[in-house]
């Protein structure tokens, strides 16, 4: 079995349920959006898939083994050998120059300095932004910021990248800057992309969309109280 | 879109004949629907008909697709003209979208009107996608990206404009049928 | 606004905020009691009569009895409130950007800057007033309870008298206003703007060499203590009586704050030299923060460093004082019970910097915490990015220890010179005749048994204290450890997946 599923994955906070039974499976190189309005469970979802959560009831496989179980120190190395994560905002040290951001996965590795250093450099070019290697987070746009981030989640070459609403505080043009380019490199590399957003044309640079609702996969996709009747299929129309 | 505008703009850079302003047309803008020969000479007729070009001889061969065609001054102002008006702003609303919705509202039940909504939101979805492949495929140019880029945010305003009305389509359809 | 709605808002916050006020007040009640104490001490009447007839007999310490000693008591007990206070002002950061959220909310929702620096000046003030009074009752409650006579009628504590009700009005109500003021400056930028709060990005700017400057002239103001008395007594006349206070307490102030700035200095040095020589990002982490706020450093571990320079300088003068008796002792001049007192005064010293030590790691506590709080959102997504909570931990550990050690052995270092410049210069004696008497004190009150011997010329160097010295430094370093401890308990809570929902 390869690539990553979910079986019925619950998830509460407190008393609040997030996920009442969640299944997925995302084939490798294959790029998912994860949709839905706010209050759907669909970051907790990104959460459990990465190891990042443990569901209370319910499987999260990557590779044909189950990964929930395993131990924090287990899911850790995994987060950062095999997978990538990509949030919102605010995931760089301010402290750190952009170079040493996007090293430090590197080093975590064991990688020495002078080699994740270049590491770094390199990456940061791919994504545009090789002259702010030594500027500080703290003196970058946000688009700058998320590309910097999208270096440092890519830097350790991972087999799945995590997106969590990363064009969310981007606005249009640096947001499909940061999302053209990161799903170019995923094609590139085969990586497999879960990419979490509530707007349809963010959604749409995956190759399919998974809608939640309340905590379950909505079917219809669309968000609809009942089932409908077809009468005019998608091949129905109107030219 | 006028297409006489665009031949008078694609003339401004010098006398071109009918085969080099077809082919410029379809480079220049990428995915717009391409132009017919028929087309292009029927409009340089009007065009040299009301004095905005002017036949600037032949070549060796003889023959109607080799005349080539210069701007008139006149022509040019008409292009300046164009260049410079503001296209009204919607003037009237249009979509065939909203009118199959409200017609579909009158003469068959909700679900028909909800169906069809479903449909137009899945297959503008599905274009949505295709047509945001082509901005992160390698080889597509900045023409392509600005011109997939304009249907794209139309597109993303039809859907959500799609689905807001599938949430409301209920609440409209009690309001026609009292 | 009116009071009712002012106190409302000043007490609509978090949990965070609720342990912040009850930190506060902690510190209030503390320093209160502090303060009452040195002001009873001081309310001891001198009965009329010279030196050696005024004494207040009714006490076993000679501390409270002998009235030259009291102002050094009362001092030295108000000192005591300093470590309180910044306690006090580390607590005031406690959840300080969820609080200057909520004061920004305020300013959106249209209240002036006037009007949220009442808010914050009615919370702390709040928080003080309710620690002064616990302090008053806590004394009021002491005095009754430690007022144990022991069997010839003496007070080991001056339980018998009162400070004036005027000097306890103006404890337990000037603390909460100094303390809703020191909110309010501390706050002055958050006031300004209801756009939620733009901390200006601190400048990566070395400390400048100053407190080399800062330090010397410290140890300087001290070794002039003895040749301005000496040149005085050339001159056959007494030193203005505020000379030497001034002197020492010049000097001392000039040494602490040389060693603060010196510590910024040391901070951004450590940061330079761990970066450049550090491997793994543990020490990279903690390298940048270094070198990115140096000041960070002398900002919190300004109360430990002052109870370190008071510790060593107490080792030093008790290193002093063992070789004047030694030197007395070999002429006969021993009193076995004044080397007891002097000996006991300086235990009591020693116990005061133990106190100050604690109180300050308590500081400390509170800041690490701040820091590890207030960086949640970052230290979640390494967590969440595959980096070992340990890995944090010990950016944490290297962020602290590191300006720590070397700001320590400074502060040691500069604690001992202030006392060794005068106090650790050789004592030279002998070379006179002294009586000294062979049999027991009984045998020795009898003048006929006294002889009288040569004591041949000769020199006491006084030790250099170097266990006491490692004692004061270890302790020191010991809080800084248990604090990086407690501080990684919070790192669990504060790299929660929780804390990176977008909201």
């Amino acid at each position: 079995m390869s690539g990553l599923q979910a079986h019925g994955v619950v998830r509460s906070y407190g008393p609040t349920p997030a996920l009442r039974g969640v299944s997925l499976d995302v084939a490798e190189g294959e790029i998912v959006a994860v949709t839905g309005p706010s209050g759907c469970g669909k970051s907790t979802l990104l959460h459990c898939l990465a190891g990042i959560l443990r569901p209370d009831v319910g499987e999260v496989h990557w590779r044909g083994e189950r990964i929930d179980t395993w131990p924090e120190a287990a899911r850790s190395r995994l987060r950062r050998t095999e997978f990538g994560v990509l949030f919102q905002f605010g995931q760089l040290v301010p402290e750190l120059t952009a170079a040493e951001n996007v090293a430090l996965p590197l080093l975590l590795a064991g990688t020495g300095r002078r080699g994740a250093g270049r590491a770094a450099r390199e990456w940061l070019d791919r994504l545009g932004v090789a002259h702010l290697a030594d500027v500080r987070p703290g003196a970058m746009s946000g688009g700058q910021q998320q590309r910097c981030a999208t270096a440092r989640a890519l830097v350790t070459g991972p087999r799945v990248l995590f997106a969590d609403e990363p064009t969310g505080a981007l606005d249009t043009l640096g947001g499909e800057e940061v999302l053209t380019r990161l799903v170019h490199l995923a094609r590139e590399q085969g990586t497999t992309i879960v990419l979490v957003t509530h707007e349809p044309r963010i959604a749409a640079y995956a190759d399919r969309e998974v809608m939640l609702r309340d905590g379950v996969v909505d079917p219809t996709g669309l968000g609809l109280d009942e089932p409908l009747v077809p009468v005019a299929g998608p091949g129905a129309v109107a030219r | 879109m006028s297409t006489s505008h665009v031949l008078l703009g694609l003339l401004a850079a010098g006398s071109q004949h009918g085969y080099e302003l077809k082919r410029a047309h379809d480079t220049r803008l990428p995915r717009a629907k391409p132009l017919a020969f028929g087309q292009v000479y029927a409009t340089l007729g009007r065009l040299q008909r009301d004095g905005l070009v002017v036949s600037a001889g032949q070549e060796r061969e003889a023959g109607p697709d080799r005349t080539a065609y210069t701007l008139t001054d006149q022509g040019r102002a008409a292009l300046t003209g164009w260049l410079a008006a503001v296209e009204p702003p919607m003037p009237y609303v249009t979509s065939a979208l909203f009118t199959k919705v409200a017609v579909a509202l009158l003469v068959a039940d909700l679900n028909a009107a909800r169906s069809y909504l479903v449909a137009q939101a899945r297959a503008h979805t599905e274009r949505l996608r295709e047509l945001t492949a082509v901005k992160t495929a390698p080889a597509s140019s900045l023409a392509d990206v600005v011109a997939v880029d304009y249907v794209i945010a139309h597109l993303d305003a039809d859907l959500r404009w799609l689905r807001t009305t599938l949430a409301r389509v209920a609440d409209w359809h009690r309001e026609v049928h009292p | 606004m009116t009071p009712v709605v002012a106190l409302r808002l000043a007490l609509a916050g978090n949990r965070t905020d609720t342990v912040r006020v009850v930190l506060t007040a902690l510190s209030a009640a503390l320093a209160a009691l502090a303060a009452l104490a040195a002001l009873t001490v001081l309310a001891v009447p001198t009965p009329p009569g010279g030196r050696g007839v005024n004494n207040a007999e009714q006490y076993s310490n000679a501390l409270l009895r002998e009235p030259g000693l009291r102002g050094g008591t009362a001092v030295a007990l108000l000192l005591l409130a300093v470590p309180v206070l910044a306690l006090a002002g580390q607590c005031v950061r406690l959840g300080a950007p969820a609080r200057d959220r909520r004061l920004a909310a305020f300013r959106l929702a249209g209240a002036t800057p006037g009007q949220v620096a009442a808010l914050v000046a009615v919370e702390a003030g709040l928080a003080g007033l309710l620690g002064t009074l616990v302090g008053l009752g806590t004394y009021l409650a002491g005095r009754v309870l430690l007022h144990r006579p022991d069997g010839r009628g003496l007070l080991p504590l001056p339980t018998d008298v009162l400070p004036s009700p005027s000097a306890i009005a103006a404890v337990v109500l000037g603390l909460p206003v100094l303390a809703g003021l020191a909110g309010v400056v501390l706050l002055r930028r958050v006031t300004a703007t209801p756009l939620g709060v733009v901390r200006r990005v601190r400048r990566e700017r070395p400390p400048g060499p100053w407190a080399g400057l800062l330090i010397a002239a410290g140890v300087a103001a001290y070794g002039l203590l003895v040749p301005v008395g000496r040149w005085y007594a050339a001159r056959d006349q007494d030193p203005p009586a505020v000379l030497e206070p001034l002197l020492m307490l010049g000097g001392g102030l000039a040494a602490l704050v040389g060693v603060v700035v010196g510590t910024g200095w040391l901070s951004h040095t450590a940061g330079r030299l761990l970066h450049r020589w550090g491997r793994g990002p543990a020490t990279l982490l903690a390298a940048r923060r270094l070198t990115a706020d140096p000041w960070a450093g002398s900002r919190t571990l300004a109360a430990l460093l002052a109870a370190v320079i008071v510790g060593a300088g107490a080792a030093g003068l008790r290193a002093s004082m063992l070789a004047d008796m030694t030197a007395n002792r070999a002429i006969g001049q021993s009193f076995a019970a004044s080397d007891d007192f002097y000996l006991n005064t300086m235990d009591l010293v020693d116990r005061a910097v133990q106190v100050a030590v604690a109180l300050a790691a308590g500081g400390l506590v509170v800041a690490l915490v701040e820091g590890i709080v207030a960086r949640r959102r970052t230290y979640a997504a390494l967590v969440a990015s595959g980096v070992p909570r340990s890995v944090i931990g010990r950016s944490v550990a290297w962020q602290a220890l590191a300006p720590a050690v070397p700001a320590t052995v400074l502060a040691l270092a500069v604690g001992l010179l202030l006392t060794w410049t005068t106090g650790g210069r050789p004592r030279s004696y002998g070379g006179q005749t002294a009586q000294v008497c062979p049999g027991d004190a009984a045998g020795c009150a009898d003048p006929s048994a006294l002889r009288t011997v040569w004591v041949p010329e000769s020199v006491v160097t006084p030790e250099l204290p170097w266990g006491q010295l490692a004692g004061v430094g270890a302790t020191a370093l010991a809080a800084v450890l248990v604090t990086v401890g407690v501080g990684l308990l919070f790192l669990r809570t504060s790299t929660a997946v929780e804390e990176l929902r977008t909201g």
